[in-house]
């Protein structure tokens, strides 16, 4: 009798399967967890249906002053006006049926860093767009497609703005004034070192140009494939304070 | 071979490990901060004489171009900091924007002032320059603008225009009258006290001017400010007086019925010898190119006043100015290459202009700020002293030469005309 009831199938057995069972079901949640981590982490730009496009118009060319008439004044154009700083909101999570638009500044495939954000918005904030190319550059030169040559055009174009020098230079000694500059910048952007290597022999001109980099950084940070050269062995600019 | 495989080894990774070079050309020139800290007077006698010595310095600084003379306002001095680099913070200076720090002490013993005037670097913590002089106390001012030159001597390596002359024509009760007066309008001397008196031109030691004391327009000099003798009486008037560089020559315009023809004649007015020759028409307004070789003028033989170059002898006559049709009163820049005058543009504005010798290219220095006119350089070029109405009457201004930093001379308010500037 008791044998019978030994081979019973309604009799409760020890099994093996219930660990197995249960790391089946944590395994199915750590993985939908991981998944919905991961779609928010490299989620694209949240697009705004609500946003309404922005339209510009040019101006159109005027006519050309009468060259009979005598010239009106070169001026500089007006300061832009100083823009407000950009808050960045972190974006919620988007659904996954998101639609990914490839824009300038977004990069789809990284995770919104808040920090860099931030930085970029107070850097613009506090700083005037840098131009594309070099400001002494051709309309129609593409020297600055490729990367590299466009930041070294985005580092001249900083400096110059800021290489102020004395009006107390005499003019016949500014046509032959030249000084050589060695910087370096870190991977961030920020200036590493800045040296006077060949010093004009004009004290005025010497701490100008050194001050023209020191006021022009901290720069974009540099691309991948410049990062470590300006890191390590930098890169010279030679000032001359004349054409 | 050893060494060649090496070599062939080593080449293509020296030039991967190249620094990058850029090239930067064509500084934005501009002028240099500089703080002038208020002047420590050591004793009462040098208190009193304190403010007129201040003010002038700063005058001299800020009128100059070379410096942007910072605000008092803008910083706060410590009053306990010294005068020597040791004793000075300059992180403080820096902090405001401070590229060059001026400090000065005032003493007085008896009758005699004496300063003391440091520049220091501030960017790098270190006294450039000390110097000392003295002068009567009641000469603060000229004490001042000695010390200025000092300074602006050690960065330019010229003679400061401080402790140069100017002279000017004012309207007075009876007509006009000549003043000779020191590079900022002050310690003004009245010339003449009758009669219009217009067109004054400084020589060394003298002012010659047109003058109708005689009646007729013709020209005459005051020699150390003394009595006015005549100097050159030709045709119905004598105008325009221009010394040549060397203080040798004399050119005029002499009028006679319709026609203006340029003279040159003896410092002393003998041996006038006419250089242009077009009758019916206007020559006026000589000024001397600044090796004398050459004089600009003023003459309508193409319809309308044009500004116009010659040799000396009336050689080569070559029309310089093309747009605009009314250009006067040129002044050769003492640097040679321009020629400044006044024009009246399209919309009936007289505006200060200048015109290139060898390209003829123009550029614009005054604009939208009234009726700006009769240009007169500094002995080195750097400045230009003109007339201005946007004030009100017309005043007297300064301004660099490319027309920036445009200030009006701290004197009383009249009708002022015909500037004249020589050291």
């Amino acid at each position: 009798m008791e044998a019978r009831a030994d081979y019973s199938l309604l009799r409760p057995r020890p099994s093996g399967l219930l660990p197995w069972l249960i790391l089946s079901v944590a395994g199915h949640v750590l993985l939908t967890a991981g998944g919905l981590v991961l779609s928010w982490a490299f989620a694209g730009p949240k697009v705004d249906l609500e946003q309404q496009p922005i339209k510009a118009s040019l101006v159109r060319l005027g006519k050309p002053r009468d060259e009979k008439l005598l010239p009106r004044k070169e001026e500089e154009p007006p300061p832009a006006p100083p823009k407000p700083a950009e808050v960045p909101v972190p974006a919620p999570a988007p659904p996954s049926n998101a639609v990914k638009i490839p824009s300038k500044d977004a990069k789809p495939e990284k995770a919104p860093d808040t920090k860099k954000s931030l930085f970029d918005a107070l850097n613009k904030a506090s700083k005037p767009a840098e131009l594309e190319g070099a400001l002494d550059g051709d309309p129609h030169g593409d020297s600055a497609v490729q990367e590299g040559e466009r930041y070294y055009g985005l580092l001249k174009s900083v400096v110059q703005r800021n290489y102020d020098v004395s009006d107390a230079i005499p003019e016949a000694e500014r046509r032959t004034l030249k000084a050589e500059v060695a910087l370096w910048i870190g991977p961030g952007g920020e200036l590493v070192e800045v040296k006077l290597t060949k010093p004009s022999g004009n004290e005025l001109f010497d701490s100008a140009v050194v001050g023209a980099v020191k006021k022009a950084a901290p720069f974009t940070p540099p691309p991948p494939n410049l990062a470590e050269s300006l890191k390590k062995r930098g890169v010279a600019i030679v000032f001359r304070a004349t054409d | 071979m050893t060494r060649l495989l090496l070599a062939a080894l080593c080449v293509p990774s020296l030039a991967f490990a190249q620094q990058a070079v850029i090239e930067i050309n064509k500084a934005n020139f501009r002028p240099m901060p500089l703080a002038v800290a208020a002047p420590v007077a050591q004793d009462d006698a040098a208190k009193r004489a304190s403010a007129e010595f201040d003010s002038t310095l700063l005058y001299d600084f800020t009128a100059c171009g070379l410096f942007q003379v910072l605000d008092r306002k803008g910083y706060l001095a410590d009053a306990k900091e010294g005068v020597t680099a040791g004793s000075i913070a300059f992180n403080r200076w820096s902090d405001v924007g401070a590229e060059a720090l001026v400090k000065t002490q005032l003493s007085a013993d008896g009758d005699t002032l004496r300063a003391d005037l440091r520049l220091f670097a501030v960017g790098a913590g270190r006294e450039d320059l000390k110097v000392s002089d003295s002068a009567p106390s009641k000469d603060a001012r000229r004490l001042a603008h000695k010390l200025a030159n000092a300074v602006y001597r050690f960065y330019t390596r010229e003679t400061g225009p401080f402790e140069t002359r100017i002279t000017w024509s004012r309207k007075s009760a009876q007509g006009r009258d000549i003043y000779v007066a020191d590079w900022d309008g002050k310690n003004a001397q009245r010339i003449t006290s009758d009669s219009v008196n217009v067109l004054p031109a400084l020589t060394r030691g003298g002012v010659a001017f047109t003058s109708y004391r005689q009646k007729k327009p013709f020209l005459f000099i005051s020699r150390a400010g003394g009595e006015p003798t005549l100097l050159l009486a030709k045709g119905a008037m004598v105008t325009g007086a221009a010394f040549s560089p060397d203080g040798k020559r004399l050119a005029v315009s002499v009028t006679e019925g319709e026609n203006a023809e340029i003279y040159v004649a003896n410092a002393d007015g003998s041996d006038p010898k006419k250089v242009t020759d077009t009758k019916f028409f206007l020559n006026t307004s000589p000024s001397w190119s600044p090796d004398g070789k050459r004089l600009a003028f003023v003459s309508n033989r193409a319809g309308t006043p044009q500004i116009y170059v010659m040799g000396a002898d009336g050689s080569g006559v070559k029309r310089l100015t093309f747009q605009g049709n009314y250009n006067t009163t040129p002044a050769w820049s003492p640097r040679g290459e321009v020629i400044a005058f006044t024009a009246r543009d399209e919309r009936n504005a007289f505006d200060l202009f200048t015109v290139n010798v060898e390209t003829g290219k123009i550029a614009r220095l005054t604009q939208d700020a009234a009726n700006n006119e009769e240009p007169a350089y500094s002995p080195s070029g750097r400045l230009i002293l003109f007339t201005s109405t946007r004030t009100g009457s017309r005043q007297l201004f300064v301004m660099t030469a490319d027309g920036q930093n445009q200030l009006a001379l701290p004197v009383e308010k009249g009708d002022y005309a015909t500037p004249d500037w020589a050291e």
